[in-house]
């Protein structure tokens, strides 16, 4: 199957800053897959080369097949991080000019649009001037304007900046629905959660460069699976316990009952490490596993890209 | 037949277009501009008339030291439908002064506009001093600025002094009276004349061209205008770049430069529409004659290749220097040598058709940058075909050398973000930018 999106060896340079690096991955289509990493790590200026808007150093893209970027655009649709409408259109008129551009007729986009803004809960705004509306149900106008032409490929940069809570899961129920329906959805954001709640998979970038490509579960296993455990434990019985890489207690107090944080090396079993701690009459009275989240991979995978480029 | 991708690309030119011109035809200040223009229009041409009509004329009077006896002449000057001034006698004081300083002294009560109680409030004075065949005339007057006055009294003088000559020399007044009266019919001619001799509607082609040159510079400093404030609207709210993701530059700044050139359009057009509709209530038969003016040697067509290239140029330059700038105030910064280049050509317009072959004239008008101003309001006096189609290359070749220019700067610009920087601009010029 053709990939919906493809890099291979992208860079780019803005004079002597070097955005991108040697960046190549693949999406496949229908996929929801997350493009994640912190603020200023050329999230943008990749998902900009991708839509042609600036043209790579290096390397290649292929959009939904063809490396003509340019030539697929009425395929793609794109949220930018920064996003703003005509102050004195209505969010209906908005939706039919964006449209338009992307070749659907106005009576079609008209009624596409009515019916997307009205399932967006924005049926009494239909006519008002953008300007009259909440930043929520802007950001609601300009993400339906992006998608009233059903496009195969929707890029969205930082989605769910700026909403609030309810808005956020209603986005994400959105973004599935779009899957749901064959589309290919990448979208960049810095907060974990929403792509651990939504993504296949996801794309990691720390300084410019590629620090993670694969599936949820392939980040997860990059960060220590933590074991918690509760009672009248002794520090230095607990670090002599096998397949751990550190061992904290969490109250701060150095004698008595408490809790610990065991860090468990790379490959170690969380349960060969609590049957241990019982064959050695430990006094254990409440255990926990910790299953680690997107968030311990994130920093994982960036400190260790940090450490290797000091290095 | 066009292809796909052509019809895709200009629909989206077209829906871009579209919107550009109606987000303007909405808008209240719009249908205010298109009304308030032609009657500002039509009170500037009248107000001076109506200044004159309306002001009380001058109060003058002659204080003649020189035996020189102009004061009937100056009167005779004086008269008219509307009289250049009312000739008064001079106050006793005045009257009653023995030198031209002294009658100066005298005289400034008088014209302070605060005169001494029971003397007349004078406006000027003329001072006769001298002899009669070689008087001095100091001419005092409230108004430093108004030359009128002070020529009719010259004139008047100047033939009270000849008078004075001639019949020192022995010549009878009669005679001399006669000789003065002596007056030549003057004809005027010109080869560029239709019957030779020179008429109304011989200049009425030089006088639209003057007027199409203005109609130029109207357009593009609005239109112009219109477009940069579009431009800014979309950088700072953060549309360009979904315009971009949508669109090709050349689709998003066409689009945008054809939508505002309909804007201009619809006004030029509907102040023409009004000024038929006014001509052809007040004088019916000089509609066929600007009709034919306006086909001299091809000058509406002409006129149409220039305003197009001139439109696109500058139209261009400001769109690309929009997409630099979040705020009219940094876009100021920018425009200040623009806006030079563009009054430049209209400080030489009445000159251009006063003297359409001056050099200078010719030379400017083949310069880009002016050539859509100076050589529209040349075209009338039928310039060499070399000049008007070596000025359209010219034109030709630096408009589509600034349009390319200018779009990859406006993709620069939009995709710039922070404060403007004019590295940054130089760097979107050459495309090194993005």
């Amino acid at each position: 199957m053709v990939p919906a999106l493809e890099l291979e060896g992208v860079n780019k340079r803005y004079g002597d800053f070097h955005a991108v690096r040697d960046l190549s991955f693949k999406v496949e289509p229908g996929s929801i897959f997350g493009f994640l990493g912190p603020n200023g790590v050329g999230k943008t200026s990749t998902l900009r080369m991708v839509l042609g808007l600036i043209p790579p150093t290096a390397g290649r893209i292929a959009v939904l097949g063809s490396s003509q970027v340019r030539a697929s655009l009425d395929r793609i649709g794109f949220l930018p991080e920064e996003r703003g409408l005509y102050r004195l259109m209505t969010p209906l008129d908005a939706v039919v000019f964006f449209a338009g551009l992307k070749g659907v007729s106005a009576a079609v986009a008209r009624k596409r649009g009515r019916e997307m803004l009205e399932a967006q809960g924005l049926g009494e705004a239909i006519s008002r001037p953008m300007k009259a509306l909440s930043k929520g149900m802007a950001q609601k106008v300009q993400l339906i304007c992006a998608l009233a032409h059903e496009p195969e490929l929707v890029i969205l940069d930082e989605p769910f900046s700026g909403l609030d809570p309810v808005n956020q899961l209603g986005l994400e129920g959105l973004i599935r629905d779009l899957a749901r329906r064959g589309a290919t959805v990448i979208f960049s954001t810095h907060v974990m959660a929403h792509a651990e709640r939504l993504c296949e998979r996801i794309v990691l970038m720390a300084q410019g460069r590629k620090v993670f490509d694969g599936t949820m579960a392939q980040a997860r296993a990059a960060a220590p699976t933590r074991l918690v455990l509760e009672g009248a434990l002794d520090p230095s019985s607990l670090a002599s316990l096998p397949g751990l890489a550190s061992v904290e207690r969490q109250d701060g107090q150095i004698e008595g009952a408490g809790l610990y944080t065991l860090t468990l090396t790379p490959g170690a079993s969380a349960q060969a490490v609590l049957k241990a701690a019982l064959q050695r009459d430990l006094d254990i009275s409440q255990f926990r596993l910790e299953t680690p989240t997107l968030h311990d991979a994130f920093i994982v995978l960036t400190k260790a890209h940090g450490r290797d480029d000091e290095r | 037949m066009m292809s796909a991708k052509m019809v895709a690309s200009l629909n989206r030119l077209r829906v871009i277009a579209i919107r550009e011109f109606l987000s303007y035809l909405r808008t209240p200040g719009f249908w205010l501009s298109l009304m308030i223009g032609p009657i500002a229009a039509t009170f500037g041409g009248m107000a001076p008339t109506m200044m004159h009509q309306a002001a009380p004329a001058p109060v003058l009077t002659v204080v003649d030291l020189s035996g020189t006896r102009a004061t009937p002449t100056i009167a005779a000057a004086l008269r008219g439908p509307k009289p250049l001034a009312i000739l008064v006698a001079p106050p006793e004081a005045v009257a009653q002064a023995s030198s031209p300083a002294a009658a100066g002294r005298a005289l400034r009560p008088y014209l302070s506009g605060d005169p001494p109680a029971g003397g007349p409030r004078l406006d000027a004075a003329a001072i006769l001093s001298g002899t009669p065949q070689a008087t001095v005339v100091d001419f005092w007057s409230r108004d430093i600025n108004d030359p009128d006055l002070q020529q009719a009294v010259r004139g008047a003088v100047t033939q009270a002094m000849q008078q004075a000559r001639l019949s020192a020399a022995g010549l009878d007044p009669q005679v001399v009276a006669q000789f003065s009266a002596a007056a030549p019919a003057v004809h005027s001619y010109s080869p560029r004349a239709a019957g030779g001799q020179v008429s109304m509607k011989d200049r009425l082609p030089s006088l639209l061209g003057l007027g199409l040159a203005f109609v130029l510079f109207f357009a593009i400093f609005t239109g112009a205008g219109i477009l940069l404030n579009s431009v800014i609207e979309e950088k700072s709210s953060r549309i360009l770049e979904v315009l971009l993701s949508s669109a090709t530059v050349p689709e998003l700044l066409g689009g945008k430069i054809l939508g505002v050139a309909g804007v201009s359009a619809f006004i030029i057009v509907g102040w023409g529409a009004m000024g038929l509709l006014a001509l052809q209530h007040s004088a019916p038969g000089m509609v066929a004659e600007v009709g034919t003016a306006l086909m001299t040697h091809g000058l509406v067509i002409w006129f149409a290749f220039f305003f197009l290239l001139g439109y696109l140029m500058y139209a261009s330059v400001f769109a690309a220097i929009g997409a630099f700038c979040e705020t009219v105030r940094e876009a100021q910064t920018l425009l200040g040598p623009i806006m030079i280049l563009i009054s430049l050509p209209i400080m030489f317009l009445t000159v251009a058709l006063e003297h359409p072959d001056a050099p200078l004239i010719v030379a400017l008008s083949l310069i880009p940058p002016f050539t859509p101003f100076l050589m529209t309001a040349r075209l009338a006096s039928g310039p060499p075909l070399w000049q008007v189609l070596g000025a359209l290359i010219l034109m030709a070749a630096t408009t589509t050398a600034v349009v390319w220019l200018c779009a990859r700067a406006f993709r620069a610009g939009a995709l710039s973000t922070g404060k403007l920087d004019l590295k940054r601009v130089a760097a979107g010029l050459v495309g090194r930018a993005g």
